[in-house]
């Protein structure tokens, strides 16, 4: 099997890696970029634990092969923070006690950043709805629900939506 | 500031959000291989051809292991905490498989692509046995045993028996029987097993990095059953993805794994995929009790047995084999409730089906049996399930005890069910649930109670229980920061967070100089469960507790030598020691350990320069009740048309003592209730008669996701503690009463229907057949 | 879990696709659209390919065109339908149908062409081309055809594309004007394919009669169904609650439904009477009138 050469933008930092046609794009992030942030739950595209942005959007990258993003841009979690400085949705999930084991938190976290790029204000059921891709074991939601949405409220607004959701962060953050 | 009690933001969330935790999997060591398993596709039957020949010269391929080979190089695997009659088990199936997943062959590779091609490449046939798929069949004398060393399917029996139980019979006015049902569920974690075997020929030392509950447990074993010397094995165990049980065990790949790194002297990595995960890491529950209970009319209940069978698959678990848990079962069934006579008997079957584990509240049984068996009682005497509750319970007296022994004195299981139907409403809703009826909405409620020994009365562990407590080191360095050495291993619960407040405030030291260090057996006192049992919040607090105590007198004596003055007008604020109101004699902890430390010989006489200290905690200080427990209420709506379950409302009232940070105790109790919602309307590990698994992916096993879990309430009752550690465990109740809770309210709204609610496995079909809507087999 | 070793194409043109599977015919070749569904068979090594025909960068499969209906693009993304206002102005049913496709993730992803293709026999897709008489354009290596879609679905996971042939565009008429539309589904969590999903298109003439009506089935048979017994009870009667529940148990009780872990084929044929009645409600009340 000959190598196939990918070239690739990932979180701003350009690579260049020879990979076989059959690799995933998540154990081409992982193993050959050595960006481990993004996990692997199941390699069958339910658990969204391997979610990444494709150009922006919200993919599966267990459900992509490397070599489909020649020539694309990626964005995973390690490319949230800035000059020591967290996203505003990573302050918002850390003050909502969002997560526990860590494990889905890398596919929630990119899920919720490509909701709150495109400007939304979901209500709780929405955004609820809107999470559903990504899996979670340890929580029962309720806490990610509430940092999405606290996120949401600090970044796009109100905007009518999430104050249910923002008026529950405030009591967990009380 | 306090930081015991506060919603202090966790520790971990910096690294876990910006994608810098550290799990197994991301692990890559130089020349580091992978391997893979080649698994049973068949329950049970004979290998009656293996050929690893092509598999072995494949390209990429470094070595192929088969039973044979592992034989060799593994003594059998048996743990010391065994229960039971125990086969004798190696590493890959000898001659026999067992369950579909069983463990035939390991191929040792470049890359996991090509250690699976390898896989393909082997060729075996299997000469089917006779299969052993339910609790008939393992009871049947006339079926052969699964293992050819034990006599008999039933690998454990045991009768506990309380009170006079044929008197309490005797006195009844009506005796309810039934036999309630578990169906097989897992844990599933979002990470799945896996670990990284490095053995250095140099040193021969054996590194394990696993994801593991319990750090210390696997290395005991792996040193027995690989003759690998304590002196050269280490296990580190970083961040695990979730576990809930499932971590604590330790499987017969972990075996395989290091025994491959040792013979190629090479790092080998196993990651178990998701299909593996379903297949073959281990079920968890599959029990049926079948009950008697003695009632008077007016709801007083006089007396109960019970019969338990529990699957426990085909190989024992480890260290903890099933029949671990059907005791605690006997043990809680009667929950806090008066009962005169009662009698448990138990009994534990192998058959060919993955390995019994224990999952978040293992004998949870207890709960689900109970609970629905008062509200059957109250349905057929046609009295309300509260007032049954109320009339039966326990007061938490100082004389009340279990009918099985243990006192429960303090419990709040009373204050906790008032709380409850007080939030929820509950005279609102039998009005509301009246009214929708009428229209056809099918509205229901339904409560339980439990109570867990969390760690329980102090008569139940004397000197500790039977791990005998539990250690943690605490050290001052040099800079005035405080490492904290637990033997916890935490998986999501915190810990690095909760010890760090609980050593702050003991220490009088800022939070963010506490620094808590875990899952390296060179470092960690041993504790042979880790983190597991809801045994965290008292075990592991109270060891960091009095052992940051030792250090901090430590510190004191040192410090007022110095000052010459009496150490208990000395006070810790702020990481500065201090005499009480007398300021400008600050002695900064930095300055004085580095002084201790740099300069031992300068230490006042009569005081240690060593700042470091270990001491074990046991409990016999801590006189409160010990015993975690709550009430949960939840409503529902039953949709006839399609039998859906939606949840309104979920209300959960607990009291788990002393709480050392809200948000932690409130995830811990939300994450347990969503997967007893799981269990109850979504999982179940699905096997056909001829016992070809059928869950192998994330299509066929639903977990719940964030549109089907609702918002949950939680009440929390803090009962007066004590002198002592006043921290319950809390991890595990969420999901030992979440299946009773809401399989009550399911039976509640299709009361007008006569449904009688005996399984916990309720999937739409099945809420239909409940309310005659559809036929006999629909689910 | 990790795929069988294959080949990769990726190919510009639908020209360039077709010459490769017709190349490659021999040879276990697979066209790659938006992978959601062949990735994860290809990684449970339950399908293996020897070559995978990547169109995804074929421009001309990736656009919607607005005229006589809707002619979408194989490789249009669900997510581009869900989103576009053409097709929420010529049959807000489609973009319904689509929203209830799997998740975000799997719709940024996912592709018109290859739900179409894959032939899932819960799939919604080919449940709204068997409602509406749409039909796919393929082409082969002997020029194009179209496929009505009624000759399209073929079994389970089947259709009666040659092995050859690409699909490259579904065509799905625009619901007429004042047409009410709905799609029921029942699936056991959110994302799932329905157990059972229901879509209905109802018009209604000016004394509140039914002059057209479709139902149509997914989850119920190997390939998506439509429901003559339904349209034929529908028609030129009044809208009605009873109707409604009526036509749901006489629809739902001719069907033939498997059997598995999600329930019986009486429980399908259930949810099929159920979701047939709230589906006919919701459509009369879009088409403006209540029952």
């Amino acid at each position: 099997m000959t190598g196939r050469t990918v070239r690739v933008t990932v979180n701003g930092v350009a690579y260049e890696r020879s990979v076989e046609a059959r690799r995933t794009l998540t154990d081409f992030i992982r193993d050959d970029l050595r960006l481990t942030g993004t996990h692997v739950g199941c390699e069958h595209g339910v658990c969204g634990a391997c979610t990444v942005l494709l150009d922006g959007d919200a993919v599966r990258a267990c459900l992509l092969l490397a070599v489909q993003v020649d020539g694309r841009e990626i964005r995973t979690i390690e490319g949230l923070e800035r000059d020591g400085q967290l996203h505003p949705l990573q302050e918002a999930l850390r003050d909502c006690h969002s997560f526990q084991c860590g494990f889905c938190t890398p596919g929630f976290v990119m899920t919720a950043v490509a909701l709150l790029e495109e400007g939304a204000t979901p209500t709780e059921e929405e955004l609820r709805e809107e999470l559903s891709g990504n899996l979670c074991r340890c929580t029962g939601y309720q806490s990610i629900v509430a940092g999405v949405s606290e996120a949401v409220r600090r970044v796009n607004g109100d905007g009518g939506g999430a104050s249910g959701d923002a008026r529950r962060v405030e009591e967990i953050s009380r | 500031m306090r930081m015991v009690g506060a919603k202090v933001p966790r520790v971990e969330d910096r690294r876990i959000l910006t994608g810098r935790g550290h799990y197994v999997d991301d692990l890559q060591l130089p020349r580091m291989l992978h391997a893979a398993f080649l698994r049973s596709p068949i329950a049970h039957g004979r290998v009656t051809h293996l050929d690893v020949e092509a598999a072995r010269a494949a390209p990429g391929v470094h070595a192929v292991y088969t039973g044979a080979d592992m034989r060799e190089l593994s003594k059998p695997i048996r743990s010391p905490l065994s229960q039971g009659a125990v086969p004798e088990v190696y590493p890959l199936v000898t001659d026999t498989v067992r369950f579909v997943g069983d463990l035939v062959a390991m191929v040792v590779a470049d890359s996991r692509y090509t250690a699976e091609d390898a896989v393909g490449m082997i060729d075996v046939e299997y000469a089917d046995l006779p299969v052993v798929m339910d609790y008939e069949a393992a009871l049947d004398p006339s079926v052969p045993p699964l293992f050819a060393d034990l006599d008999s399917n039933v690998v454990h029996t045991a009768t506990k028996e309380s009170g006079d139980v044929d008197a309490a019979f005797a006195a009844a006015d009506r005796i309810i029987e039934v036999t309630l049902s578990q169906h097989r569920i897992a844990n599933v974690p979002i990470e799945t097993r896996g670990l990284v075997a490095d053995y250095d020929a140099g040193s021969g030392e054996l590194t394990v990095h696993a994801a593991t509950q319990s750090p210390q447990g696997l290395r005991l074993q792996l040193a027995q059953t690989l003759d690998q010397p304590m002196d050269r094995l280490r296990v580190l165990t970083q961040d695990v993805g979730g576990a809930f049980g499932l971590k604590g065990n330790i499987f017969r790949e972990d075996f395989c794994v290091p025994i491959a790194s040792r013979q190629l002297g090479r790092p080998v990595k196993w990651i178990e995929d998701r299909n593996e995960h379903l297949m073959a890491s281990g079920h968890a529950r599959e029990e049926r009790i079948a009950a008697r209970v003695a009632v008077t009319e007016a709801g007083d209940i006089l007396g109960l047995t019970a019969a338990l069978d529990l699957d426990m698959g085909a190989y024992p678990g480890m260290p903890f084999s099933a029949a671990s848990f059907t005791g605690v079962i006997a043990l809680l069934l009667p929950g806090p409730y008066k009962v005169r006579g009662y009698r448990c008997d138990t009994r534990v079957v192998a058959t060919n089906k993955s390995t019994y584990v224990a999952y978040r509240g293992p004998w949870a049984m207890e709960t689900f049996t109970r609970e629905r068996l008062i509200d059957m009682v109250a349905a057929e005497l046609g009295l309300d399930p509260a007032e049954v509750r109320r009339r039966n319970l326990l007061e938490g007296a100082d004389e009340d005890r279990l009918i099985t022994g243990p006192t429960v004195r303090g419990i709040t299981t009373r204050e906790c069910l008032d709380r409850a139907l007080e939030r929820i409403d509950y005279p609102a809703f039998r009005t509301e649930q009246e009214a929708a009826r009428a229209e056809g909405r099918y509205l229901g409620i339904g409560m339980a109670a439990f109570i867990e020994n969390a760690p329980g009365p102090k008569e139940m562990r004397p000197g500790g229980g039977f791990t005998g407590g539990e250690s943690a080191k605490v050290r001052l360095e040099m800079d005035g920061a405080l490492t904290v050495i637990t033997a916890q291993s935490p998986h999501g619960q915190g810990h690095e967070t909760t010890l760090a407040q609980l050593a702050a405030d003991e220490m009088g030291v800022p939070f963010d100089s506490v620094r808590v260090v875990h899952g390296d057996t060179r470092l960690t006192p041993f504790n042979i469960i880790g983190t597991g049992g809801s045994r965290a919040a008292t075990w592991g607090s109270g060891a960091v507790m009095v052992s940051t105590r030792k250090l901090r007198e430590k510190v004191l004596a040192i410090a007022a030598g110095q000052l010459e003055i009496d150490p208990s007008d000395l006070q810790i604020v702020d990481g500065v020691v201090s005499p009480k109101g007398v300021p400008g004699k600050e002695i900064p902890l930095a300055r004085l350990a580095g002084q201790m430390t740099l300069m031992p010989q300068t230490a006042p006489p009569g005081t240690d320069p060593n700042l470091m200290a270990e001491e074990r905690f046991t409990g016999e200080e801590t006189t409160g009740s010990g015993w975690s427990g709550g009430v949960h209420a939840c409503i529902v709506e039953v949709d006839l048309g399609t039998g859906g379950v939606e949840i309104k409302r979920w209300v959960v009232v607990e009291d788990c003592g002393r709480i050392i940070n809200p948000a932690i105790v409130d995830g811990q109790i939300r994450g347990g209730v969503a997967q007893g919602i799981g269990s109850v309307l979504y999982e179940r590990i699905p096997y056909d008669s001829e016992g070809t698994f059928l869950a192998g992916t994330f299509m066929d096993y639903l977990l719940p996701t964030s549109a089907e879990i609702p918002p949950i309430e939680i009440v929390h009752i803090e009962s007066p503690d004590d002198d002592g550690v006043g921290f319950r465990g809390v991890g595990e109740g969420g999901m030992i009463v979440a299946p009773a809770t809401l399989t009550n309210a399911i039976s509640d709204a299709l009361a007008p229907f006569g449904a009688r609610v005996t399984e916990q496995y309720l999937p739409p079909a099945e809420v239909l057949r409940l309310a005659g809507v559809v036929g006999a087999g629909a689910a | 879990m990790k795929p069988a070793e294959f080949e990769h194409h990726a190919v510009d043109s639908v020209e360039e696709a077709v010459g490769l599977l017709t190349e490659l015919a021999d040879d276990d070749v697979k066209v790659l659209a938006g992978g959601q569904s062949l990735v994860p068979l290809l990684a449970l090594r339950l399908a293996s390919v020897g070559h995978l025909v990547d169109v995804n960068g074929v421009t001309e499969l990736a656009t919607i065109a607005d005229g006589d209906g809707l002619a979408i693009g194989a490789t249009v993304r669900h997510r581009q339908v869900e989103r576009s206002p053409e097709v929420a102005a010529a049959n807000p049913l489609l973009a319904a149908a689509v929203r209830r496709i799997g998740h975000a993730a799997i719709r940024n992803r996912g592709t018109i062409g290859g739900t179409v293709a894959h032939a899932d026999p819960a799939a919604e897709l080919p449940a709204v081309l068997t409602l509406l008489d749409g039909s796919v354009e393929v082409r082969g290596t002997g020029g194009g055809r179209t496929i009505a879609a009624a000759d399209l679905f073929d079994g389970y996971f089947t259709t009666t594309l040659e092995p050859e042939e690409l699909l490259t565009a579904v065509h799905v008429p625009a619901l007429p004007a004042g047409t009410g539309w709905a799609v029921q589904q029942f699936s056991r969590r959110s994302g799932d394919y329905g157990i059972v999903t229901v879509l209905a298109t109802l018009a209604l003439d000016g004394d509140g009669r039914i002059s057209a009506a479709r139902v149509a089935y997914a989850g119920v048979d190997a390939v998506p169904l439509r429901s003559p017994v339904a349209e034929t009870a529908l028609v030129g009667q009044t809208a009605s609650a009873e109707l409604w529940t009526a036509v749901g148990h006489d629809a739902a009780v001719v069907l033939e439904p498997a059997s598995d872990l999600n329930g019986s084929a009486e429980y399908r044929r259930h949810l099929a009477a159920t979701l047939t009645a709230r589906a006919l409600q919701q459509a009369s009340e879009r088409a403006g009138v209540r029952a």
